[in-house]
């Protein structure tokens, strides 16, 4: 693959060991049947 | 007397967040699905390890340079965008991955010291080489040696039909999410294709 010219050197320190991202928090299911119009 | 030009090396920047990036790999597993590994298109073929950083090495002379070197093609290659990885020979695994450490950074993506995937997905390379998406795999053919690739249904029907050796056929969700297990990562959920 061709990633071009280099351009510029980067010192990247983490604290850690990068983790994974986290999946997002799935959305709330309402516990509770709506209430029945009328 | 002329002017000594400055090296190159010296535009540098420090930072302390990785850098996520594009990247594809090849796949060998056990029978089982009991040992799955990444392992790089190119270069040393050797894995890449499961739960500890990815280490770049280089055997290009001068011997013991410091890795990646600026002017070397050694190092983790990643790209900014998924599109150029169309270009790569056989992928079966898409993905991002995050670099840190030493990172010469270039055109279209980067070389880094240290890597580690974040998110993966199977990949068909025959979808991914004509439309720019990993495609929806259905089976993985295991071929000898361990060697994985990867298939999309109507693809999978067509290596049949014109006698690809496909091995061991495996269901795909399984050899997707033995590979996500190993690594501990996430799905990549969506590639937006690019031209």
């Amino acid at each position: 693959m061709d990633i071009g010219a280099p351009l510029r050197i980067i010192e990247i320190e983490p604290v850690s060991l990068p983790l994974p991202e986290t999946l997002p928090e799935p959305e709330r299911i309402p516990d509770t049947e709506p209430a029945e119009p009328g | 007397m002329g002017t000594i030009p400055a090296p190159l090396e010296t535009f540098s920047a420090s930072a302390t967040d990785p850098i996520l990036a594009w990247r594809t790999w090849t796949l060998a597993g056990s029978r089982d699905l009991g040992e799955v590994r990444l392992l790089p298109i190119a270069g040393d073929g050797k894995p890449w390890p499961v739960r500890d950083p990815a280490r770049a090495a280089c055997r290009r002379p001068p011997r013991h340079h410091i890795v990646p070197g600026f002017g070397c093609r050694c190092g983790l290659h990643a790209t900014r965008a998924p599109a150029p990885l169309r270009r790569t020979r056989d992928p079966a695994v898409l993905g991002t991955v995050a670099l840190w450490g030493r990172v010469v950074e270039h055109e279209h993506g980067y070389r880094g010291e240290f890597g580690y995937p974040q998110r993966l997905r199977l990949a068909c390379y025959l979808c991914f080489w004509q439309w720019g998406v990993p495609g929806a795999c259905e089976v993985v053919a295991r071929r000898f040696g361990g060697r994985m690739v990867p298939l999309c249904g109507p693809h999978s029907e067509l290596s049949l039909r014109y006698g690809f050796r496909v091995g061991r056929l495996l269901p795909a969700h399984h050899v997707e999410q033995a590979l996500l297990s190993t690594y501990a990562v996430d799905v990549l959920r969506s590639v937006v294709p690019q031209r």
